[in-house]
C-alpha cells in the first residue's frame, strides 16, 4: 500500500516535471527559433526517403483523378483556349516589341541585374497536412547545395521558400503558412504589398502601398524582388476578392506530383558587415568625448 | 511478461539476450504512436490542416489500453519527434501530448473505464482543448496561427477516432493477447 502511494507520487512529480520542461522548451523556442536545426535536418533525412518510395500509390491516385478531370472538361477548355489564344497572339507581339525596347533602354542606362541561378530540381515528397505549420518536404538537401532561405518555384508560379535542410531533404514553407510573407507587386497598378498566408486556401494581401487605388478581382500579383530572396516577376497569385483585406488565390499549387526548382537567393545579404579599415579618420566628436555622444547642437531659430 | 527477472549471474549470454529481447512488447504502444506521427506527414498537400491528429488520438487510446506503457514522459518524447517532423517550435506537441497522457491517467483512476461512445466524447473534448492550446502555445512560441482553420482538424480527428481505436485494438490483441482470457 505504501509502495503504491509512493509510486503514484513519483509518477505525479515526473508528469509535472515533464510538462514544465515542455513549456520551458516553448519559451526557449521563442527566444531561439533555430535551436534544433541540426536535429530537424536529421529527422527530414530519416523521413523523406521512406515517403519518396511509399508515395507511389498516392501519385497513381492523383494522376488518375487529374486524367479523369482532363477528359471531362476537354471540350469546354478547348473552346476557352481557342478564344484566349487569339488574344494572346496579339499580346505576344506587343510584348516582344516591349521587351526589345526595354533591353535597349537597360543597355543605355547600364542597368546591372543579378542573374537567376537554378540550384536544383526536386519533387515534393511529403507534407504536413496534419499540423498548424504548412510545409512540404523535397528530396534534395545540403548535399545538393540547398540550404535554408532559398526560393522554391513551381511550373505555374511561386511555391514558397526553404526553411530547413538535411543532407538529402529540405523543408519548404508553403505560401499558405501563416508565417509566410512574400513581397509582391500588383501588375496592373504597380503597388507594392505583402502576400501573407492564413492557413486557408486563399492568401491575404497586406501592407499595400497606395491603398487608395482600388484593386479589381483578377489583378495579377508577381514577386517584386524586395528582400532579396525571391527573384522579381514570378507569378504569386490572382486577386479573387478586392474587399479589404484582399483575398488572393495562389498561382501555383503544390498538390500532386509537383516538380519544383530551387533557385539561389536573388540578392543574398552579405554574411558579414564590412570592416572599417584601420586608417579611417575618426570623427572629432568621438575623439574629444572619449567615445561619448556628441554635444547637442543649438536649436535653429524659427523663422 | 515475467514480473521477476531470473538471477542475472545464472544466465548465459544467449539467455540474457533472450531475456532482454523478451521486453519488446514494452515498446509497442510508443512504436505504434510514432507510426501514426509518421503517417501524418503523408504527401497530401492541402491548404487547410485537414489531416486528423492521429498522434494525439493514438496517445489517448494507448493511455486507456496500456496506462503503464503510455506515461506522460513517453508521450513527451513522442511529442518532441512530432515537433521536429511538423516543423513546429520544439516543445508544443511535447507539452500537449504529455498533458493528454496525464489527463487520461487522472481521469481513468478517478472515474474508471467507460463504454466506447463515452470515450469518443471525451476524446472529442480533448481534441478541441488540444487545438485551443496549440493555438495559444504557438502564439507563446512567437509563431501565431489563426484559430478557425484548426476546426477542420477537429472534425476529421473526431471522425478518425474509431479507426485509430480499431488499429490500436488490433495491435493490442496481437501483441498482448486477449484481455478476456
Amino acid at each position: 500500500m505504501r509502495r503504491e502511494q509512493n509510486l503514484a507520487l513519483v509518477g505525479a512529480v515526473v508528469s509535472g516535471a515533464v510538462i514544465a520542461t515542455g513549456l520551458l522548451l516553448v519559451l526557449v523556442a521563442r527566444v531561439n527559433p533555430d535551436g534544433a536545426a541540426r536535429m530537424r535536418g536529421v529527422m527530414l533525412d530519416l523521413v523523406t526517403p521512406v515517403w519518396s518510395v511509399a508515395r507511389a500509390p498516392f501519385d497513381g491516385v492523383g494522376r488518375a483523378v487529374s486524367w479523369g478531370g482532363d477528359y471531362l472538361g476537354a471540350v469546354g477548355r478547348n473552346r476557352e483556349l481557342t478564344t484566349e489564344l487569339a488574344a494572346a497572339r496579339a499580346e505576344l507581339q506587343r510584348a516582344a516589341a516591349d521587351r526589345a525596347a526595354l533591353a535597349a533602354l537597360k543597355r543605355l542606362q547600364r542597368v546591372r541585374e543579378p542573374a537567376r541561378r537554378v540550384i536544383g530540381t526536386a519533387r515534393i515528397v511529403s507534407a504536413t497536412s496534419g499540423s498548424v505549420v504548412r510545409s512540404a518536404m523535397i528530396a534534395a538537401g545540403r548535399g545538393d547545395g540547398i540550404g535554408p532561405g532559398l526560393p522554391v518555384i513551381g511550373a505555374d508560379g511561386l511555391i514558397g521558400r526553404t526553411v530547413e535542410a538535411g543532407n538529402h531533404a529540405a523543408r519548404v514553407l508553403l505560401l499558405t503558412d501563416p508565417a509566410s510573407r512574400i513581397p509582391v507587386t500588383v501588375v496592373r497598378t504597380g503597388q507594392a504589398a505583402l502576400v501573407v498566408g492564413t492557413n486557408r486556401p486563399s492568401l491575404e494581401l497586406r501592407d499595400r502601398g497606395g491603398a487608395d487605388v482600388p484593386l479589381q478581382a483578377g489583378d495579377r500579383l508577381v514577386t517584386s524582388g524586395d528582400g532579396g530572396v525571391f527573384p522579381p516577376g514570378i507569378p504569386v497569385g490572382i486577386i479573387i476578392n478586392p474587399a479589404e483585406p484582399p483575398a488572393v488565390r495562389p498561382a501555383a499549387s503544390p498538390v500532386g506530383a509537383a516538380y519544383v526548382t530551387v533557385e539561389a537567393a536573388y540578392l543574398p545579404l552579405p554574411a558579414l558587415a564590412p570592416e572599417t579599415p584601420l586608417g579611417t579618420p575618426v570623427p572629432i566628436e568621438a575623439r574629444r568625448g572619449g567615445g561619448g555622444t556628441p554635444a547637442p547642437q543649438p536649436a535653429a531659430p524659427l523663422p | 511478461m515475467t514480473r521477476h527477472a531470473p538471477p542475472w549471474r545464472l544466465m548465459n549470454a544467449a539467455e540474457r539476450r533472450r531475456y532482454w529481447w523478451g521486453h519488446w512488447r514494452l515498446g509497442v504502444p510508443a512504436a505504434t504512436t510514432l507510426g501514426l506521427v509518421f503517417a501524418m506527414t503523408a504527401p497530401l498537400v492541402v491548404p487547410v490542416p485537414i489531416f486528423p491528429q492521429l498522434a494525439l488520438i493514438g496517445i489517448f487510446v494507448w493511455a486507456t489500453f496500456q496506462p503503464g506503457l503510455m506515461t506522460p514522459w513517453i508521450a513527451f518524447l513522442i511529442g518532441l519527434v512530432a515537433d521536429l517532423l511538423f516543423a513546429q517550435p520544439l516543445g508544443i506537441n511535447a507539452t500537449l501530448f504529455a498533458f493528454a497522457a496525464g489527463f487520461v491517467r487522472v481521469f481513468e483512476t478517478r472515474y474508471g473505464h467507460h463504454a466506447h461512445g463515452f470515450d469518443w466524447a471525451v476524446a472529442a473534448t480533448l481534441i478541441v482543448v488540444f487545438e485551443l492550446l496549440t493555438w495559444q502555445l504557438m502564439a507563446l512560441a512567437g509563431k501565431p496561427v489563426p484559430l478557425l482553420p484548426l476546426a477542420w482538424q477537429v472534425l476529421t480527428s473526431v471522425v478518425a477516432y474509431p479507426l485509430v481505436v480499431a488499429l490500436c485494438a488490433w495491435v493490442q490483441r496481437r501483441a498482448f493477447g486477449d484481455e478476456r482470457s
